[in-house]
């Protein structure tokens, strides 16, 4: 309290169904508080946090002319927000609040100690009452909102989210590391369940993000650095020399006319051969190239760590004078509001497997390599050929699971999700092009969860594909033939299988790419117990991060299809357009202040902060610290460490912090002090 | 290290090797000798138990009697070392669970105590054949300088067993799919080695199965032997004597009870080793084997 | 329970026996002791069939791992220890290597003939070694051909084991002892005449 004000704080012990009632004796903590130092009134309720919950914490706040109130429920990360506003509508301060965890931190892991169980919350409430005692009021700062976001990774899911905000109206920046956007469905031939042409439905979106107004799009970029907060991100992105100019890095150069205009001719001349990832290295590219012929932007790259810098390409590009072999990395910063992840999934290295012999047997290939093969934009032109002969298989195998639901420590323990759905898109793939062909599903499972889904898999088998239920033990390679035999049970027959096949395709299981690790640390995003990016919530919110500004959409969060992909995208645009549409977000008022009577202008305090939030500056003839309050995040480093006691931590001052810890130690087990 | 430099090792002999082809024990004691390794005796040794005989009745005696050997090098101070994949699972697996798990442990010295012994979990043990591949203590470049009969002009194929690398999660040698480092120690000694169809199969002697259901093992090595005949390989080498017995007493077998018969040489490694550093057929009594090795010997002598 | 049929008509009740899996047919102690015994995590088993898929013995015969895996699951005692399949395990732990849940099948077979031999239901030539090994120390002792060959070999015609040092012997006689284990033998054999 400020001043000579004496604390009048109302108590409320929540039962929370039986979650605590169950383990704790609630009536007994009650009565415990009506007994300690400036609590006027203590009540119970089963749940706080319903409206007559609340209600009752705004009568008490009137009819006991209560200035501070404590609730000892769930954890605060819950019902925190609840309570404060309620102690706002019942005209106090919000801050005027304390909430003492006395379920997941009490009833919730001590549930066969209740006599313990019951002396620990009253330990809790004793410690949160006298904090509460010394509460002031605090006015959370408002800051303003930068009209614009930044969308990290192109794929469909990053392309989706920029697409929506920017349509709302917001400057968006959309950050992708390869040369191109489209991402993995750029590599797909067809999608599940419909058969849509991947690339046909994804190039009208690639076209508008390309052309639309509030997008400015860096391809072959990446996140440099980040500084800042929520509405105030500062970002350097890192523009990757392309070796390439546009039109307009041309103009702006001074050469009218010029730029690449995705000829080509650059590519023909080009005596470099590298294995093109695009095509999962089942075909070459020069050293300067693009991935496909739809790709956005139309601007070839040059890969410079293969360039031998010959300068053909220079000669054939001619007076377009594209081409700057010197080019640099460039640094650019960006001022955005918020932001939105969305960096998509690699392969897991599945030659680990080694009972499956992929990299050891020509013809085990991943379904990402099969994709490539059966796409008629692909390597073979659409030709299901074997890689060791280029022969038409005949026999078919698909290992399901390759490298998922595995708990050796080898591969993932999830489900990787949708590759049951393409190993039967597959399967009707090989049904159409190679008439007569024989294909094998071999499953554990066969998961088609989604809208359409189930009826595919009744179409697949309906077209005559067999399904083995029986995980693959191993695979082994005739060294002449290079046919491979596959070995598991079929459990439905219970008898053991040796089926040989000419082409196996392993449904690998997929991971965050490496780059993955690199940005959310940059974000401050953290990672889920499967090795995903973390959402806030679970259920109630997956697509934000406990990060304020920060979004994820896609498979960066975890494996889903390309349906729930999109509306993820569209959920994360949405949430990540809100605090700028409203132009402002408030901050926690948590920051610290410098009392500058007591500040000695030592200045170690500054270098200390790891916001970079604290500086010193002339007041009066001395020097003192001064607080950027929208960059502190309250973190207590400069609050604890002033020699001088000058830094005054608010909402966790050390008057407040002390007077916890004496009530906890002396304030006893139960009873008035 | 004893003091000359050489390498010592309390030989852990088993049954099979000393018992029914001691060329496996002498050619294993020269050969070693040769690259720097000494392998003494250690008195009072037994079975190791029969991991597949014993473990299968109780895994308590199991524990118990692989304990009291591994003691008896525990009193001489030495690590083991042997030349049997059975040997290796009991021994080396026993003295790799007792030193971790206390419980077990604790049950295994209660019952020891009542012949004065002590488990203490003071050594290690180790297959003769990873010390060959251990470059800290020998190598494949030293076993190929050992070599004066290189065995040149032979198609050698390798059976690695499974109780020696299997399982991985409780072995130290990698992957168990397609391992090419016996392959390795038979290039060495100027053999060619081959590979064969599922060469990483089970030979059908373990667990038992070999006492209990005959033609059932019978047929397994069957099934191996017609791939390796398919390579054409002129003996087939390995490093367990169980294996051994059932690769050549099965044979014969296999002729009595299928009518198929191969004539395949089967020799351990260290049989093998010995030819290559100049051992004569009869220093490792070869004579003994129930394939007639003359073929094999034919084509290196 | 599977239900009795009173048919008066012996071949009859065989043949229409009563198939069904009831709760009581599932011991919950069987999968306790499996789980004990083996050290492994049996009940994390979802059936993928690796395991039998990588198995030796499974295509020459009835041998199925994953049907014993599932046996210990359910807790079905007596269709798993009176199974003579299960002494066709040759151990070679192809299926342990393989397990996607981390379980190792072949402890498991393991810890079923453990409890299968605490019911006197051990195959003769596994009894047969112990007695070996109780009068020997050696499951396949010494004998006289190989005794000449080791000494032309310049080894002793014994090997320095409990041949050559017979009084280990009542060492491993007292650990076999102190688990009835010799005891066991006898009766076995004696009554498996």
């Amino acid at each position: 309290m400020t001043g000579n004000e004496k604390p009048r704080i109302g108590v409320f012990i929540c039962h929370c169904g039986t979650n605590i009632a169950g383990s704790l004796d609630v009536n007994d903590v009650m009565e415990y508080a009506k007994t300690l130092p400036g609590v006027i009134v203590a009540d119970q309720y089963q749940y706080m946090c319903s409206t007559p919950g609340q209600s009752k914490i705004a009568d008490a706040i009137d009819e006991h002319d209560l200035n501070g109130i404590v609730v000892a429920a769930c954890s605060p990360r819950l019902h925190e927000p609840t309570f404060r506003t309620a102690t706002k509508v019942g005209g106090l301060n919000p801050f005027r609040f304390e909430m003492a965890n006395i379920r997941e931190q009490n009833s919730w892991v001590h549930m066969h100690d209740r006599e313990g169980a019951t002396e620990k919350a009253k330990d809790a409430v004793r410690i949160a009452v006298a904090k509460a005692s010394l509460l002031e009021d605090l006015i959370p700062k408002s800051v303003d909102v930068e009209h614009a976001a930044l969308v990290v990774g192109g794929g469909i899911g990053g392309m989706q989210a920029a697409l929506d905000l920017a349509n709302s109206g917001i400057k968006t920046y959309l950050v992708e590391k390869d040369t191109s956007i489209g991402g993995r469905m750029s590599q797909l031939d067809k999608t599940f369940p419909t058969l849509d042409c991947s690339q046909c439905i994804l190039t009208p979106k690639m076209v508008d993000v390309g052309r639309n107004e509030n997008i400015e799009l860096m391809t072959w970029s990446e996140v440099e650095s980040v500084d800042g907060f929520i509405g105030n991100f500062d970002i350097k992105i890192r523009k990757k020399a392309r070796g390439v100019m546009t039109p307009d890095e041309a103009e702006a150069k001074g050469i009218v006319g010029g730029g690449c205009n995705g000829c080509g001719d650059c590519a023909n001349v080009c005596p470099v051969v590298k294995g093109n990832e695009f095509e999962m290295g089942m075909a070459p590219r020069k050293a300067i190239y693009i991935n496909h012929p739809q790709v956005i932007p139309q601007i070839y790259t040059i890969d410079f760590n293969s360039c031998v810098k010959c300068g053909l390409c220079v000669e054939a590009c001619g007076d377009k004078k594209a081409i700057d072999l010197e080019m640099e990395d460039q640094f650019v910063d960006i001022k955005v509001g918020t932001v939105v992840i969305a960096t998509g999934y690699e392969l897991f290295p599945v030659e680990v497997k080694s009972e499956w012999g992929y990299k050891r047997f020509d013809n085990v290939i991943t379904g990402l390599e099969f994709e490539r093969l059966i796409c008629a934009s692909g390597p073979t032109g659409g030709k299901l050929i074997r890689p060791s002969d280029g022969v038409i298989p005949q026999k078919v195998g698909f290992v399901l699971c390759a490298g998922s639901r595995d708990n050796t420590g080898e591969g993932k323990p999830y489900c990787s999700r949708f590759c049951c759905m393409y190993s039967l898109k597959h399967a009707h793939q090989i049904i159409e092009k190679i008439p007569g062909a024989k294909v094998y599903l071999f499953y554990m499972d066969i998961r088609s969860f989604g809208k359409m889904y189930e009826e595919f898999y009744y179409r697949i088998q309906s077209e005559g594909a067999k399904f083995i239920r029986g995980r693959v033990a191993n695979i082994l390679e005739d060294p002449l033939t290079k046919n491979l035999t596959v070995f598991t049970e079929d459990t439905l027959l219970q008898r053991p299988v040796n089926v040989e096949c000419d082409m196996v395709v392993l449904a690998a299981a997929i991971q965050p790419p490496a780059q993955t690790e690199v940005v959310r640390r940059q974000f401050g995003v953290s990672l889920s117990q499967d090795g995903w990016l973390l959402e806030a919530h679970p259920k109630l919110n997956p697509c934000g991060t406990t990060t304020a500004g920060v979004f994820l959409a896609g498979v960066c969060q975890g494996p889903k299809d390309i349906p729930d992909t999109v509306a993820q995208a569209e959920g994360a645009a949405s949430a990540a357009a809100i605090p700028i549409h409203m132009g402002k977000v408030e901050l926690e008022p948590y920051f610290a202040q410098c009392i500058e009577e007591l500040c000695a202008g030592c200045g170690m305090c500054v270098n200390l902060c790891p916001y970079s939030a604290l500086a010193l500056v002339e007041k009066d003839g001395r020097q003192v610290m001064q607080v950027t309050e929208a960059k502190c995040k309250g973190c207590g480093t400069c609050g604890g460490f002033c020699p001088g006691g000058a830094i005054k931590m608010q909402h966790f001052t050390s008057q407040q912090i002390v007077a916890q810890i004496d009530a906890f130690l002396l304030g006893g087990r139960g009873g008035a002090q | 290290m004893s003091s000359n430099g050489k390498h010592e090792y309390a030989f852990f002999l088993g049954c099979i090797a000393p018992n029914r082809y001691p060329g496996c024990e002498a050619s294993a004691i020269e050969t070693s000798r040769k690259v720097g390794i000494e392998l003494l005796p250690l008195k009072g040794a037994s079975c190791c138990p029969a991991p597949g005989a014993f473990g299968s009745i109780d895994l308590n005696v199991w524990y118990a009697m692989a304990a009291r050997n591994v003691i008896l090098a525990e009193e001489m101070g030495k690590d083991i070392a042997l030349i049997c994949n059975g040997c290796y699972k009991s021994i080396y697996e026993v003295n790799h669970i007792l030193k971790h798990n206390d419980e077990l442990r604790d049950g295994v010295n209660e019952v020891l105590a009542e012949i004065d012994m002590e488990f203490k979990g003071s050594i290690d043990v180790w297959h003769l054949a990873e010390l060959y591949y251990d470059e800290k203590i020998c190598g494949v470049k030293k076993i190929a300088d050992s070599v004066t009969r290189p065995l040149t002009g032979v198609k050698v194929a390798v059976h690695y067993g499974c109780h020696l690398m299997k399982p991985m999660k409780e072995r130290h040698f990698g992957d168990s799919e397609n391992p090419m480092w016996i392959e390795e120690l038979v290039d060495a000694i100027g053999a060619e080695s081959v590979q064969y169809r599922n060469k990483m199969q089970c030979c059908g002697a373990g667990g038992g199965v070999r006492g209990f259901d005959l033609s059932h093992a019978l047929d397994i090595t069957n099934e191996k032997m017609i791939n390796l005949q398919e390579v054409g390989a002129d003996a087939l080498t390995e490093v367990c004597p169980f294996c051994q017995l059932q690769y050549d007493r099965g044979q014969v077998e296999i002729k009595e009870k299928f009518g198929v018969e191969y004539g395949l040489p089967v020799l351990h490694y260290n049989e093998m080793l010995g030819l290559a550093q100049g051992m004569s057929p009869q220093e490792l009594a070869l004579d003994l084997h129930a394939v007639d090795c003359t073929p094999f010997l034919e084509k290196i002598l | 329970m599977a239900k009795e049929k009173n048919y008066g008509n012996p071949e009859l009740e065989n043949k229409l026996r009563d198939r069904y899996f009831y709760n009581e047919d599932s011991k919950a102690d069987f999968l306790k002791e499996v789980k004990r015994i083996s050290r492994t995590i049996p009940e994390m088993c979802f059936q993928c069939g690796t395991c039998t898929g990588s198995c030796p013995s499974a295509p020459r015969s009835s041998y199925r791992i994953r049907l014993f895996m599932r046996r210990a699951v359910l807790g079905l005692e007596d269709e798993a220890l009176t199974d003579p399949d299960l002494w066709l395990c040759t151990t070679c732990y192809s299926c342990t290597d393989r397990c996607p849940r981390d379980i190792a099948p072949t402890d498991v077979i393991m810890a079923m003939r453990n409890l299968a031999a605490k019911r006197d239901i051990i195959p003769r030539n596994f009894l047969q070694t112990v007695n070996l090994i109780y009068t020997t120390g050696h499951g396949v002792p010494n004998n006289d051909v190989n005794r000449a060959a080791r000494v032309k070999l310049g080894l002793d015609a014994d090997p320095p084991t409990t041949h050559s040092y017979p009084e280990y012997i009542d060492g491993i006689q007292k650990i076999i002892d102190h688990y009835d284990l010799k005891e066991t033998a006898d009766r076995v054999l004696e009554g498996v005449k």
